[in-house]
């Protein structure tokens, strides 16, 4: 062992040695800056210190797919980088698991902690990246481009702690994903029914169990379930009730376009009806008694039964069910995406736009061995010869590129990405890496021409079923995109979106926040579930317990930040 | 255990009073005794006393990252905004309420179940029903929590199968969606989990009963229930006392694993729990300061129950722990 681990050893002092004297002999101008021969223009960096190096890497968002960077994209990033990253999920509420590293002051290397990274900023955990980036990240610079100033952290304190990685810049979204989903074999039956409003849905729903009230196997059919466990209530519960009437997702506030005023949006009347619908359908037995009872994993499970007829939740949030429907090859099963509404004055707010959304993504922090070099990883993945490695793999192992300089996707590594997604990913890292750098944006093209994503409308419906394709060629439309209002028929909200913006944590609105939330997760399955008659009783009590709990408070103290939002990002 | 056996020892080299000379003495005889309880006792010293070094924090308004002696102090502000939280007092309620049924439970079905088995005369089969019984008690509350919410479930979920079956319903009950069944349901799958290990205590007071006494009672005429109520309970009878009292100690700090797992939002307003209050208004929000007067609270209230239920059962039954 000894004398095997010498050799890396000797050989490293000798290429730093020799790359100190390259950078002696650059410098003799008398550039003071020794690490600016980091800076050299390929994202590769060939001269760079690749001594082989682990970070601790923390994220809120866990990754069942995470290999340690044993996946086979994952094996290139440390070979050319000499990153490996160590990484830890959160288990369970991600708030509350990043509260505690905050306040433990043991930092992770790397932090991915979306909105709660004000703990780590108001403990001084993290460090400021102006710097850094303007000496070792040309890729990231040039990545986000004129959309840098959307970095700062505030008003007050203009330093940059995140490098976004959520968001891809300059992103055109090709796929819907939201909205309300009905099974392939609901509509084919039906002959393919308008569906456009929730008494649309409700009926294609209706007819089918009537027809059908059991599966081929004599298990009954579910018409419509929910998913309310812990967070994933906004997704699959509350949010539906803004995108079904006309407002944008801003979390829980709707924004006024002209005076940023925010309200609360579960004050406004329309969403009284939505709710009453949900309550009309709970009374009529189309949606599933277990929805405000059953966790996660059965609501999963009840899903790769292929029970459900319909659902209200995004397709990232059922997908792990679903998959297991494509494995099996019950693609008759599995969901389209429509753009419904409560009524047809309303347009399906899933698309409106945002600009690019700073704000979630990665920082450094200040127990970081060696920040140079997380930056440096960070700025090989944002370079244009990381990003084709993190989503489209590696040529001529999963991608090819054509006499003309067209990239494809290998035709039978494609179908096992979009049939056997879970071990595709796991194998290949395809997909592991996407929120761990900065990234272009769906629609975004390299200099080669081609696109940097795997999301462009060609590669999209080459992923459809066969049976995706017939229903979608049935409302005619190529893509589920095409059935829902198009970006350009909403104006861009110059605050990005209210759910991204960090809230101080020494504002009471916290606090006020964390109340009005438990009442509104207690009262609205409370008024679903109520008797029809006793709804309106239900939900008067509901705003009584709001108005108690301070939510005009609670206006007040969010309009005021976006305003403040609006300032930092309109400068 | 470990630790109320150490302090047991020095107190019995105890000299009477006024006699430092002898004191020393009997110190100095009895070194490696004391020598011995110094671990133990630096180990309490290390995880019970120095911890509370960290009160300080609830008269203070906390940010991580600077050193506790420069933090801004706001006196009694965070209890007085506890106090005034109406949530607070219900999340209290549910505590409190959880706690005794827990309580009630835990010392009867254990008891009763070690009786039973003490009377089973087949080793084989008492060892048997008595691994079956515990073995409950190794499965995380998280797997548990999922079986229960299956067994309840409204769709294929065993009891309401059961229950349809027998005819005494017509419609599936929903079990986990009403408020009102919560504490119950807490309870007893506490007592499934938990009886056949709770019982093992018992059932070892026991074996340490004479069996003479047995004897002579039967000599008497006594009848096996004769034999249980004036021999085996009263045998147990310090054990019980002791358990009791230390759990009376814990009413308050329940801790909130089954309440978080086993609830959802229909039954917040039953299930939420002081641990959990202060874990999400606390901790999670930043407001260490304020997570730390909960739990001042805590410690109080239980330091007081403690003494209460001491000083009762000293009167009623001259048994104590202290």
């Amino acid at each position: 062992m000894a004398v095997k681990k010498k050799w890396p050893a000797v050989l490293l002092t000798a290429a730093l040695s020799v790359g100190l004297l390259a950078g002696c002999g650059e410098s003799g101008g008398g550039n003071a800056g020794p690490s600016g021969s980091g800076s050299a223009e390929a994202g590769s960096g060939a001269s760079d210190d690749l001594k082989p190096i682990t970070f601790t890497f923390y994220s809120e968002d866990p990754n069942p797919n995470w290999t340690n960077m044993q996946d086979e994209i994952g094996k290139v990033i440390t070979e050319k980088t000499g990153v490996t990253l160590n990484a830890e999920f959160a288990v369970g509420d991600p708030v509350q698991k990043s509260a505690l590293i905050a306040s433990s002051g043991k930092y992770p290397d790397i932090i991915s902690a979306k909105n709660s990274i004000n703990k780590f900023v108001d403990a001084g955990a993290v460090i400021d990246l102006t710097e850094l980036i303007d000496q070792h990240a040309p890729n990231i610079k040039k990545l986000f481009g004129d959309q840098m100033n959307r970095l700062r952290y505030s008003n007050d304190d203009p330093s940059i702690y995140v490098i976004p990685t959520y968001d891809g810049v300059g992103n055109t979204i090709f796929e819907a994903g939201g909205g309300f989903s009905l099974q392939h074999r609901v509509v084919k039956e039906l002959g393919y029914p308008k569906i456009r409003t929730v008494q649309d849905f409700e009926n294609a729903i209706k007819q089918y169990l009537a027809k059908h009230p059991t599966d081929e196997n004599g298990n009954k059919n579910i018409g419509v379930s929910l998913n309310a466990d812990d967070w994933h209530m906004y997704i699959s519960v509350t949010n539906p009730a803004f995108f079904a009437t006309g407002a944008p997702d801003d979390g829980e506030y709707y924004i006024d376009m002209n005076t940023y005023e925010a309200t609360y949006h579960y004050l406004r009347p329309e969403e009284k009806e939505y709710f009453r619908w949900l309550n009309h359908m709970n009374a009529e037995g189309l949606l599933d008694p277990d929805s405000f009872v059953q966790k996660y994993d059965q609501y999963k499970a009840k899903i790769a039964s292929g029970r459900v007829l319909g659902l209200i939740d995004q397709l990232w949030d059922y997908a792990d069910g679903e998959k297991a429907l494509k494995a099996e090859g019950k693609f008759e099963y599995t969901y389209g995406h429509y753009p419904v509404t409560l009524n047809e004055n309303y347009k399906d707010t899933s698309f409106w736009p945002t600009g690019f959304l700073a704000g979630y993504g990665i920082a450094i922090s200040k127990t970081n061995p060696d920040p140079v070099r997380t930056i440096k990883f960070l700025d090989y993945l944002a370079s244009d010869e990381g990003q084709v490695l993190l989503n489209w793999g590696i040529k001529d192992k999963h991608y090819t590129v054509d006499a003309n300089g067209k990239r494809s996707m290998i035709k039978e590594v494609n179908d096992r990405r979009v049939n056997d997604a879970t071990n595709f990913q796991k194998e290949t890292g395809i997909g592991n890496y996407n929120t761990i750098g900065p990234h272009y944006g769906d629609g975004v093209k390299d200099p080669s021409g081609n696109y940097y994503t795997l999301r462009f409308p060609e590669q999209l419906v080459e992923g459809y079923s066969d049976v995706e394709k017939e229903v979608l060629k049935a409302y005619g439309a190529t893509t589920w995109k095409d059935l829902f209002p198009k970006e350009s028929e909403f104006k861009v909200k110059p605050w990005g979106a209210a759910w991204n913006i960090p809230v101080p944590s020494d504002n009471e609105l916290t606090v006020l926040d964390e109340k009005l939330k438990t009442i509104t997760w207690k009262m609205i399955p409370k008024a679903v579930l109520a008797k029809p008659e006793e709804f309106d009783r239900v939900w008067d009590d509901y705003l009584q317990q709001l108005e108690k709990a301070g939510v005009h408070k609670a206006e007040e103290l969010r309009t005021q930040l976006v305003k403040d939002r609006v300032k930092l990002w309109s400068e | 255990m470990k630790a109320m056996s150490s302090a047991a020892v020095p107190s019995g080299g105890m000299p009477p009073e006024g006699r430092a000379p002898k004191f020393w003495k009997t110190a100095y005889r009895n070194r490696y005794l004391y020598l011995m309880t110094l671990p133990f006792v630096a180990w309490v010293f290390v995880f019970s006393y120095y911890p509370l070094w960290g009160w300080l924090m609830a008269f203070q308004s906390f940010k991580p990252g600077k050193p506790l002696f420069e933090q801004k102090w706001v006196g009694f502000d965070q209890f007085k905004t506890l106090f005034q939280d109406d949530l607070f007092y219900q999340v209290l309620r549910n505590t409190l309420a959880m706690s005794v049924m827990g309580l009630i439970a835990a010392f009867t079905v254990p008891i009763v179940f070690a009786l039973l088995l003490n009377e089973v005369r087949n080793m084989f089969f008492k060892r048997f029903v008595q691994t079956v019984s515990y073995l409950p008690h190794f499965v995380s509350w998280a797997v548990a929590a999922s079986i229960v919410t299956r067994m309840l479930a409204t769709d294929n979920g065993v009891v309401n199968d059961i229950l349809m079956g027998l005819g005494l319903i017509d419609k599936p009950i929903q079990f986990m969606a009403n408020g009102h069944f919560f504490w119950g349901i807490v309870t007893l799958s506490d007592v499934w989990k938990e009886t056949g290990w709770n019982a093992i205590i018992y059932l070892a007071a026991m074996t340490g009963i004479s069996g003479e006494l047995y004897e002579a009672a039967k000599v008497d005429g006594a009848s096996r229930l004769r034999q249980i109520w004036h021999i085996t309970l009263p045998g147990i009878r310090s054990t019980i006392i002791v358990l009791m009292i230390l759990s009376i100690g814990h009413l308050v700090s329940i801790g909130f694993e089954k309440q978080f797992l086993l609830g959802n939002n229909l039954v917040l307003d039953y299930s939420q729990v002081l641990d959990l209050y202060s874990l999400q208004y606390g901790l999670q929000m930043n407001r260490y300061s304020f997570g730390v007067a909960v739990n001042i609270f805590n410690s109080v209230v239980s330091l007081i129950l403690l003494f209460v239920a001491n000083g009762l059962f000293k009167r009623m039954t001259k048994e104590s722990i202290m």
